[in-house]
């Protein structure tokens, strides 16, 4: 049954003007449902009907996750009771939305132009270019009834999410032109429309809506556990793993025939690059070279001296395998306070320096990044192993920024979406993860902004201008990375490239991640 | 006629039955060459061969055997790290049935892979020792694909 677009005066009155049954048939259950085992008043007859026919287009228009969540998850009281039976069904497939409470009660009532026209109350917008209507596209606006709090909404998604994308981008204009009250509207919607999708998208929509929502009231996040969830982003997708693996082979031959090598880690973290490294050196024909490991890590939150804890770790596991080992750790707030002479270089000794993702927070201060590459050059080391992420998250103009942000993080939660490693609360973790560096390129500026994020070719020549040449990182490196991405499953979706020499993980089209290699150039 | 009985006899003593038991080294030969089920079956025999299938030679023999010559080192290495059994059932049966290749077609790369997980594995259960909650390096690994 075809229902047309209709706004919202139409809908009431035509609620109005449902037939009222007679006095006398109004305390006792209808006698023809009660045959059925059903037990309705005549008197809720009419919204019984209403209902059922509202649930019948919800079920139309729910994805397939609704309907099983339905069998599965919501619970359900004495089904003979029809009327508050189909509330709960109703209100099961339409959970009203979990943004900020004190919004959900504000009205919309600015007028944004464009196709965009605000509708009191908890609402979409309808569609005001007249389309033909279909089974599954139906809109409806909610009858503002005073007795119930259950406003019945049915959404259509797909045509949700171009609005949702289009809000965001909305608003993050707004922002740009520091049009705060237009922006405040628009960050209210985007969280309406985002409970209306499924998925990687509902996820990325509602973190982004977030950091707007942080920039606009300047309420900035704090960075407590990152440590704890970046361990649950190594456990659930392959981004750690493959930095790990591909800059560890990059360093394992450029040791060759080497004895006495030494890492300088400027992300140590909890150390987990490095078991494999050990012991593929003690593998290595010839046997091990003495390794040195100069660990560079910020102070420990708690009082823990955690950079030593991992160190005693790694020379147990050095010391089980055969492999002589020593360690240094270094505490610092920030890279660009060391220098060359506190990572004391040694005659003889072949350098390796090694950076996950730990470059592009120095380009928040200025100089910074300059300071550093000049310390690494002095070091003169064999290798210099970059893994940074592949996008641009540093431009001057927010709006541009907002974009590029909104299409990375969007590929990279459809791809924790797909692949399978680690239990839900391994992924929940991630997202909050990757939420927080969301919160970072959007709400934050100035020193704060430290996930400032660019491009390979951006690194090339920050790189080339400091000094350094590309290594080609070997065909060993690829096949481990396919190996390895095969392994965490996600179908085919994880695609390893090799572009100048540098190694590049990307999901489907999109590169997301790039490792590559650089020493001196003669 | 008695001659013949006593002849009869002396055969009889002659052909002794064979006891596998007894030739643990026919036995070790033929685990050698078992897949992991049987292997697994066989354990189930009696003590003598439980005792032989937890031998760590023998997963050695699973884990590389269509590797030609092994590289030396890796055993050191490899218990060091928690021996072969382990390494079979933690990185390499897994890394073979995902990667959804036969035995026969193992290459370096396989075995370095494996061998760097083991590895990580390792390192996390130093890390965690006496810890409420298990090592998940390799929690990808056990997930349906």
């Amino acid at each position: 049954m075809k229902r047309e677009l209709t706004n919202h005066d139409n809908f009431s009155s035509s609620c109005s003007s449902s037939s009222k049954p007679p006095m006398w048939l109004c305390d006792a259950d209808d006698e023809l449902f009660a045959v059925l085992g059903y037990s309705v008043k005549p008197s809720d007859m009419a919204d019984v009907a209403q209902k059922i026919e509202h649930l019948e287009q919800v079920m139309c228009s729910v994805e397939n996750d609704g309907l099983s969540q339905l069998a599965s998850d919501t619970t359900h009281y004495n089904p003979s009771d029809l009327f508050s039976w189909l509330e709960s069904m109703i209100s099961g497939l339409n959970p009203t939305p979990d943004f900020d409470s004190a919004v959900n009660r504000m009205a919309v009532d600015s007028d944004f132009g464009s196709d965009l026209t605000a509708i009191p109350g908890k609402a979409v917008y309808p569609n005001p270019r007249a389309k033909p209507p279909s089974p599954a596209k139906k809109l409806k606006l909610s009858p503002q009834e005073t007795e119930s709090s259950e406003s019945i909404v049915m959404v259509d998604s797909q045509e949700n999410g171009i609005r949702l994308v289009h809000s965001l981008m909305a608003c993050a204009e707004a922002v740009q032109k520091e049009d705060f009250k237009l922006a405040e509207a628009l960050v209210k919607n985007i969280g309406f429309l985002a409970v209306s999708q499924a998925g990687a998208m509902r996820k990325v929509a509602t973190y982004f809506a977030e950091a707007l929502a942080r920039r606009i009231y300047r309420l900035y996040p704090d960075s407590a556990f990152t440590d704890l969830l970046q361990m649950h982003f190594y456990e659930t997708c392959p981004y750690l793993k493959f930095a790990h693996f591909t800059a560890n082979q990059a360093i394992l031959e450029s040791f060759a025939g080497r004895d006495l090598v030494h890492v300088v880690d400027f992300s140590m973290k909890q150390g987990m690059q490095w078991p494999p490294l050990l012991q593929a050196l003690a593998l290595r024909p010839g046997g091990p070279p003495r390794f040195r490991l100069t660990a560079v890590g910020p102070p420990s939150t708690d009082n823990t001296d955690q950079l030593k804890e991992i160190g005693r770790k790694l020379g147990q596991l050095a010391n089980s395998i055969n492999v002589e080992f020593e360690y240094r750790g270094l505490v610092t707030n920030s890279l660009a306070d060391l220098t060359a002479a506190l990572l004391e270089r040694r005659e003889g000794e072949t350098v390796a320096v090694n950076s996950i993702f730990d470059l592009h927070p120095l380009l928040a201060r200025p100089g910074a990044i300059e300071t550093v590459l000049r310390v690494v050059t002095e070091l003169k080391p064999e290798i210099f192993t970059v893994v940074e992420q592949e996008a641009n998250h540093n431009g001057s103009v927010f709006s541009d920024r907002f974009t590029e942000a909104l299409h990375y993080y969007s590929t990279l939660f459809d791809s924790l979406e797909s692949c399978g490693g680690g239990s839900d609360e391994d992924r929940v973790m991630s997202e909050i993860y990757l939420g927080r560096q969301i919160c970072n390129v959007v709400a934050c500026e100035g020193a704060d902004r430290v996930e400032r994020h660019e491009t390979l070719g951006q690194w090339r020549r920050r790189l080339g201008a400091a000094g350094f040449e590309a290594v080609h990182i070997g065909s060993n490196a690829h096949k481990q990375a396919s190996m390895l991405l095969e392994l965490f499953g996600g179908g085919d979706g994880y695609r390893v490239e090799e572009r100048h020499g540098c190694l590049m993980l990307g999901w489907h089209t999109r590169p997301l991640v790039a490792t590559s290699a650089w020493r001196l150039a003669s | 006629m008695d001659m013949d009985m006593d002849m009869d006899m002396d055969t009889k003593k002659k052909c002794t039955r064979f006891f596998i038991n007894d030739n643990m080294d026919v036995l070790i030969e033929i685990l050698k060459r078992l897949d992991e089920k049987s292997i697994g079956v066989a354990a189930c025999v009696c003590r003598l061969w439980c005792a032989l299938t937890r031998n760590d030679a023998l997963w050695e023999h699973l884990c590389f055997r269509q590797l030609s010559p092994p590289r030396e080192g890796v055993r050191t290495v490899v218990a060091a790290l928690g021996g072969y059994r382990r390494l079979y059932t933690l990185c390499v049966k897994p890394v073979l049935t995902r990667l959804g290749k036969r035995k026969d077609m193992w290459t370096t790369h396989e075995v370095d892979l494996s061998l760097s997980l083991f590895c990580v594995d390792y390192y996390e259960r130093l890390f965690l020792a006496g810890a409420a909650t298990p090592p998940s390096s390799l929690i990808f690994l056990c997930k349906a694909g």
